[in-house]
């Protein structure tokens, strides 16, 4: 793993915004607006009494795109990636909370999906610079929610911590809890592209099981027997008409 | 039909009154705009008949044979291939330059009204990306007033046109059968190549709708399953909306536009960018006026025949764009119908996923990688009895399949972890998606014409579309909704969105790339543009041979009727003028 993650904004910087800050920002294409200065009632004694959301504005990436007309045959991403060195280990981390190894794949990571995220939110579209703006705030979100919590940066947290914020979040039933809502959103968002990333990956493809992407002289095989002997049971499971091959009438 | 191919010409002597117009050193007959189904059917019925013919593409030259990276993977596209702003269909999807929008070529919409053109800018247009479906019209598509007093008959029969379905879908290559249905009129024996086995959802879908009392068959499409002359069969991998290197998949760029060209009697022009026809004293059309996208300079070039096939917004876009003290409301418009009578085809999907699939055996799914069965429209009765309160059909496409993994697979995992890797892997191949495409009415306020306070890059008018749905598509989209839902519960499915309504469902006009209709044909020259041969009413030695000639949009996808009608009509043309050149 790469290097400990270093704050750009100074802990107190990040607590001041974090009391006065009045937000909007986009999630799920939709504005939402967060009051960060209004107290809410604590949930337990360890989490923090304050929904709070970072808030950060971007700059806006405008380019070099890859074009209406990319030499499809030679793909190349011609926009420069964007996130720090300290952001990327913290994707990477994350990111492997998220899709660990385990005895049927390896972790997101090791597969890279840490770069696929990188050269997700430099993108100068305009799906990915929302995507952008919800990641950059949501992994500040997690640095200002671990100090809150634990008084240290999310990366320097042992696994038990990680997993009491993340547990926080990772749960759509989350959207529902004030000052979840949106590092709940983040969550989602983040979780559906690190498992994309993954699944589509050379490894993820073999870990899935999908069959094909090459030539077949011939007719085409269809289903295998094995796959046909499953299909009939669930049908006849479903009490529909037995499953018959496709007869021409 | 006779393909001429081999023919000598016959010496171009003194019985041609005048001397054939001519194109950096090529001499030729026919103008034909436009390179997709229509314009490429048509160039090589003619260069194949021995006439010759100009070509003027608005796009770049584009050869798949070349450019196609068939096996590439989404992980080796950047953002793993997903679509963009300037790759709508994703990365791989073969359109150049074009999708929802043409940098520097916009379009408007009147207030209120949504309308999405999709453009290519590229030799063999929409062709190389198309979905290759291909089912034929019926009867009661051809003479929907005749049938229910509701819309206008096409001045043609099925009858009339059954035999060059045959042609057509002899000389491009389908996959299909004959299942007898009254919505699936038979080919002639011998014309179709087989179908690909279904896959396992498609069969278990094909005993649901069992269940239901209807029916779903092998859905026909323009993909060789056997070789045929210089392309190969179909090798069961990767989407065809790339583009087919091997030409299995049907566009004109691997097929009637190579065809034509080794007749040696077809110039194509590309980066020609047509922005005016021209008429003659006589009121014939003398030529057409291009700009050279490459160095913006405008070319005028003169044919003694001029054929449009820019697509139905783009010709129409032409001829009222083409106005002329006789014509002042635009070229061949004098019955007003010109970007009137504006149709695509209904589009709205119902999703789901079957529990009981979870985790079931894989083999490979890729087949022909579109749907290798689907449910065509069953309930003509029901309309004829007055039981439904919506006149026209639908079928259901469907997807359902172990497709390549890309990003959206997640899905609707919750949580993080082994659990939720788990759970993905369970979930791949159980989600089933039906896509409802629907015959809408002709309507009033759907069409589009000149937007006349926007010009685009080259200073060409722009359109401006008007759009409004009818009670009628609401209704039909209501039916499908209750229908698709039925279908999948009957496989044992958890319908995803279940209350979702039918202005929700509803894609905008123009969103399923089957826009129709801007230049019917007619039987009467005062509510119509051409004739039943594609020939307008009002310039003789002007034609329209893409789907702006259809008179309704019934909901089998429009290019297979759009080359059929491209090779009838060329056909009779060629007939004329080589006639003409041996007299």
């Amino acid at each position: 793993m790469g290097k400990i993650y270093q704050a750009k904004m100074s802990r107190r910087d990040s607590i001041k915004r974090l009391g006065s800050m009045t937000a909007v920002i986009m999630v799920g294409g939709v504005s939402v607006a967060c009051d960060t200065a209004k107290p809410e009632a604590p949930r337990s004694a360890s989490i923090p009494s304050t929904g709070h959301w970072p808030g950060i504005e971007l700059e806006p990436i405008t380019g070099p795109t890859y074009g209406t007309d990319p030499i499809v045959s030679a793909p190349t991403a011609p926009w420069p990636l964007t996130l720090s060195e300290e952001q990327k280990d913290q994707v990477a981390l994350l990111s492997d909370l998220i899709c660990p190894a385990d005895q049927r794949g390896l972790s997101a990571s090791a597969v890279g999906v840490p770069d696929v995220i990188d050269e997700w939110v430099s993108a100068p579209y305009a799906s990915q610079r929302r995507d952008r703006e919800q990641i950059v705030n949501g992994l500040q979100w997690l640095n200002d929610e671990a100090r809150l919590r634990f008084g240290s940066h999310f990366i320097g947290l042992t696994e038990e911590r990680h997993a009491a914020i993340v547990d926080d979040i990772a749960y759509r039933s989350q959207y529902e809890v004030a000052q979840f809502a949106l590092p709940a959103r983040f969550f989602s968002r983040f979780r559906r592209l690190v498992f994309g990333a993954y699944f589509s990956s050379p490894e993820g493809i073999e870990d899935i099981g999908y069959i094909g992407n090459f030539p077949i002289i011939g007719d085409y095989p269809g289903p295998t027997s094995e796959a046909m002997e499953h299909i009939r049971q669930v049908a006849s499971a479903q009490g529909l008409p037995p499953i018959t091959e496709y007869v021409n009438q | 039909m006779q393909f001429a191919a081999d023919k000598q010409l016959p010496e171009l002597g003194e019985s041609l009154e005048k001397k054939m117009a001519s194109f950096d050193g090529f001499e030729y007959e026919v103008i034909i705009v436009g390179s997709g189904a229509g314009g490429g059917m048509a160039a090589y019925v003619l260069a194949a008949a021995g006439v010759k013919v100009l070509m003027l593409e608005a796009g770049r030259d584009y050869d798949p044979t070349k450019e196609t990276p068939m096996f590439h993977q989404n992980h080796e596209a950047p953002l793993r291939g997903t679509s963009t702003s300037e790759k709508n269909f994703g990365y791989y999807d073969a359109t150049v330059d074009g999708g929802w929008q043409v940098p520097g070529e916009p379009y408007s919409e009147a207030p209120d009204s949504r309308f999405m053109w999709w453009r290519a800018r590229m030799l063999g247009g929409r062709t190389n990306h198309w979905g290759r479906l291909v089912p034929r019209f019926t009867a009661a598509d051809f003479k929907p007033f005749s049938t229910d007093g509701v819309g206008t008959d096409w001045p043609v029969d099925y009858e009339e046109i059954a035999p060059w379905y045959d042609k057509c879908e002899s000389l491009i290559g389908v996959c299909g059968d004959n299942p007898g249905l009254d919505d699936t009129p038979s080919s002639s024996e011998g014309v179709l190549l087989p179908p690909p086995k279904p896959r396992v959802m498609e069969l278990l879908l094909k005993s649901a709708c069992e269940s239901l009392g209807i029916a779903a068959v092998p859905m026909r499409r323009a993909i060789l399953t056997e070789p045929k002359d210089d392309r190969q069969a179909c090798f069961w991998a990767t989407p065809c909306g790339r583009g087919c290197s091997v030409g299995a998949a049907f566009q004109t760029t691997t097929s009637v536009i190579p065809w034509a060209r080794k007749t040696g009697n077809l110039k194509i022009v590309t980066n020609a960018m047509v922005r005016e026809v021209h008429l003659d004293d006589a009121r014939k059309a003398s030529g057409v006026t291009f700009t050279n996208r490459l160095n913006r300079k405008n070319v005028r070039v003169n044919a003694d025949h001029i054929i449009l096939a820019a697509s139905a917004c783009e010709t129409a876009r032409l001829l009222l764009n083409s106005k002329t003290e006789a014509f002042p409301n635009g070229l061949a418009n004098s019955s007003g119908q010109v970007g009137r009578n504006l149709m695509d085809s209904l589009g709205a999907g119902v999703s789901g996923h079957i529990p009981a699939l979870r985790d079931r055996p894989k083999y490979n799914e890729d087949g022909h990688t579109g749907n290798h069965l689907y449910i065509p429209w069953w309930d003509r009765e029901g309309q004829k009895s007055g039981k439904l309160n919506f006149s026209r059909g639908y079928h259901f496409e469907v997807g359902a399949w172990f497709s390549p993994p890309g990003m959206g697979i997640a899905g609707a995992v919750d949580g993080y972890g082994k659990q939720a890797k788990d759970e993905i892997r369970s979930n791949y191949g159980t989600n089933i998606g039906l896509s409802l495409r629907g015959e809408m009415l002709v309507s009033d306020d759907c069409y589009c014409e000149i937007d006349d306070k926007t010009v685009d890059q080259w200073g060409i008018p722009v359109l401006k579309f008007h759009w409004k749905w009818s009670e009628q598509e609401l209704n039909q989209v209501s039916h499908g909704l209750k229908w698709g839902r039925k279908i999948i519960e009957a496989m044992g499915g958890v319908v995803n969105n279940p209350n979702r309504t039918p202005e929700e469902a509803i894609e905008a006009g123009g969103q399923i790339i089957h826009e129709v209709g801007t230049t019917r044909m007619g039987a009467d020259p005062s509510n119509s543009v051409c004739n039943k041969w594609g020939q307008t009413w009002d310039v003789e030695n002007l034609y329209v041979m893409d789907g702006g000639v259809f008179v309704s949009n019934p909901h089998k996808n429009c290019t297979i009727t759009i080359l059929t009608l491209a090779m009838r009509n060329a056909t009779r043309l060629a007939e004329q003028l080589t006639a003409r050149m041996e007299h």
